[in-house]
């Protein structure tokens, strides 16, 4: 029975988790722009980050290290080099935007507005990373993160003509309205949303906080294989309540205040309020793991003492540089930027960045002399490949195309 | 051809892009000030989302100033899209004021404040139909 | 007597996590100071042997090119290392460590200073 709650708890923390601003943002101009034509790209990005979390799971149970651990020795300091200031840039762009994120959601909730959440969210976060255990952090973001099911549930209290959502997804076909670079440019945009790329080494870093060894893969595959997947029908729904509501109006999504909007029609203030809360959670959530990741990043490349579960004066370079991560994003967010422009910069840059950060995770989980027998597989490999085209493809395409659309506009 | 000009194409296009971003505003001003008439959405929310939509006419107003129409019929679109963006921003801040009456504010009797959901519902559509002519003149969908 | 090893420098040692007496990260190996036999400069052509372990700045000049005066970059001395393995284990602890006085200095007048820096999260439920 014990074991059954672990596994369930596992998976309900992987869906609550797996929705962070990037994806609630874009999912929802996306919906109410093209409807769910973009819908494969979410289907795409699911696959894509089921694959790589569950490398970047692997090789830390299997090792026992992390990731930017063994790309330094692996693949030398210039390449891991490299990786690491992408991977710190394009991680504390996420982290101000989800706490951005954080403050918008409590302006909705409140009349206080956001430029004075903004120092409380960042207080808040701080104080989290500095205290609470790494697992009791992680289950409890990711079960209040689950109440964005509210958007599934709209979905249904709305009715809609599944029928014509079908059509619109399958074959993809964007409504005449729209240029076709601008839907190249969302499907990139959206797929950096899915493929974030502080997960892979948010997950392998995970795996040695909590001490997973070759006996938790099991476990692992689980999580990722049942959780995201239901994390990316979380995503669609988000999109679809958009399409739905949004789209015949001719509502184009630039606040986070629309996309709660389907949400009120469907349910009224009760749901509002339950999406609301989820949003809180999902963001903050995603805060806490964006400074994280770029603590552990850099700590892990320098080879400093890092981790939640040492005394942070025994792992003082990794708070220190979380505390600046942090006081960085809210200086950012200080000066009056749009948290939802901040937000869609931040998932085309993850596209960008995508090929530093999973190029190393493919290697270093082929390599024997780390993984021992648990190398990857021959459908691993070619699936990896096959993603390795494409995320190069998203990479090389996202700043083109942003010029090209004037960042969609 | 002076400094700052556009084709004239291009600048009518514009001037559709920034009504087709008002025409959203207007919408989802709609949108929100039925949801409070009928108590699906809860008062800060509705202040939020019309706040928002009150910044976005803002941005489509100052692209509309911002232009340098290079002849006489883009300055004409020019002219009417000023017009009917600015109208419609009247009426999003009548909006807001009576979202706050409803919400328990002290503005009961003032002149800004429509009288009921409908009469503003009204005021509104009345505004956005004149977005949505100035939009299809200027070729916009 | 140990044994003795051939041990590849650029593989084995390189960009490798020290670890101290206590199993504690400290750095990664940035680069290696080498010296002549008798511990003077190292001398082209001739045998070397391994001085010191350096770390910090010489990461830049690893990266970048360049040199920086050898006796002013934080060093770890080869006496201190008790083992090659998958990382380089040390005989002492950090605290002793002036190489790692960047994480120290942190400890001492920040971190520690702040109300629960000392604190063990495992000790709680």
């Amino acid at each position: 029975m014990k074991k059954v709650m672990g596994a369930a708890l596992g998976i309900l923390t992987a869906i609550g988790g797996f929705v962070d601003i990037g994806d609630l943002v874009t999912n929802a101009v996306v919906g109410s722009r093209f409807g769910l034509s973009l819908a494969w790209v979410v289907a795409v990005g699911v696959v894509g980050i089921c694959l790589f979390a569950s490398m970047a799971g692997r090789v830390a149970a299997v090792s026992g290290r992390a990731t930017f651990e063994i790309v330094r020795e692996r693949l030398g300091p210039r390449v891991a080099g490299a990786n690491v200031v992408a991977s710190f840039a394009i991680t504390l762009l996420t982290l101000t935007a989800e706490i951005g994120g954080i403050a918008l959601a409590l302006h909705l909730a409140s009349s206080v507005e956001p430029r004075l959440w903004i120092p409380v969210a960042g207080l808040a976060v701080w104080l989290v990373l500095w205290r609470v255990k790494f697992e009791v952090m992680e289950n409890v973001a990711g079960l209040m993160g689950l109440l964005l099911v509210g958007f599934a549930v709209a979905l249904f209290l709305l009715g809609p003509d599944w029928g014509e959502l079908l059509r619109q997804a399958v074959p993809p076909s964007p409504p005449g309205t729209e240029h076709a670079a601008t839907y190249w440019y969302y499907a990139v945009a959206l797929f950096g949303a899915a493929m974030t790329p502080y997960e892979v080494f948010f997950f392998s870093s995970g795996a040695v906080e909590e001490r997973w060894t070759a006996k938790d893969l099991a476990t692992n595959r689980i999580n990722v294989l049942i959780g995201f997947p239901l994390g990316g029908l979380l995503s669609l729904s988000i999109a679809a309540c958009a399409a739905v509501v949004l789209l015949p109006a001719g509502i184009e999504v630039s606040a986070l205040s629309q996309i709660v909007l389907p949400v009120a029609q469907a349910g009224g203030p009760l749901l509002l309020a339950v999406v609301i809360v989820g949003i809180v959670a999902a963001t903050f959530g995603a805060a806490l793991e964006t400074a994280l990741s770029s603590g552990y990043s850099v700590a892990q490349y320098l080879g400093w003492s890092w981790g939640k579960f040492r005394r942070p004066a025994h792992a003082a370079r990794f708070h220190v540089t979380m505390i600046l991560a942090v006081l960085l994003g809210v200086g950012i967010l200080m000066t009056s930027v749009d948290p939802v422009m901040v937000t869609e910069m931040s998932v085309v840059f993850s596209a960008v960045a995508l090929p530093l950060t999973y190029v190393p995770i493919l290697v270093v989980a082929n390599d024997p002399q780390y993984m021992g027998r648990y190398v990857n597989g021959r459908f691993v490999n070619a699936l990896g490949t096959v993603y390795l085209v494409i995320v190069v493809a998203a990479a090389l395409a996202a700043v083109p195309l942003m010029i090209a659309t004037g960042a969609g506009s | 051809m002076h400094r700052g000009q556009q084709e004239p194409g291009q600048a009518t296009a514009s001037v559709a892009d920034a009504l087709v971003e008002a025409r959203s505003a207007a919408e989802t001003t709609r949108l929100t000030v039925d949801l409070l008439a009928r108590g699906r959405v809860t008062g800060p929310v509705a202040d939020t989302a019309l706040l928002d939509q009150l910044d976005a006419l803002d941005e489509a107003d100052r692209a509309l100033t911002t232009l340098v129409p290079p002849d006489v019929t883009s300055s004409d679109r020019r002219t009417e899209g000023l017009t009917t963006v600015g109208d419609l921003t009247d009426v999003v801040v009548q909006a807001r004021e009576w979202v706050a009456a409803r919400s328990g504010g002290d503005l009961a009797g003032a002149d800004a404040v429509p009288a009921d959901a409908d009469a503003l519902l009204d005021d509104l559509a009345a505004a956005t139909d004149a977005v949505e002519q100035a939009l299809s003149e200027a070729g916009g969908p | 007597m140990t044994r003795e090893r051939i041990v590849d420098a650029r593989l084995h040692l390189l960009s490798r996590q020290v670890l101290d007496a206590d199993g504690e990260p400290v750095r990664a190996v940035d680069d290696l100071e080498l010296t002549g036999p008798d511990g003077q400069e190292a001398r082209p052509g001739e045998a070397v042997r391994v001085g010191a372990i350096l770390v910090g700045p010489s990461l830049f000049t690893r990266l970048f090119g360049g040199a920086v005066l050898a006796s002013r970059l934080p060093r770890i001395a080869w006496s201190d290392v008790a083992h090659v393995g998958t990382a380089i284990e040390l005989s002492v602890r950090s605290d002793e460590l002036d190489a790692d006085w960047v994480e120290l200095w942190l400890r001492d007048h920040l971190v520690g200073r702040i109300p629960g820096g000392r604190h063990d999260p495992e000790a709680d439920g």
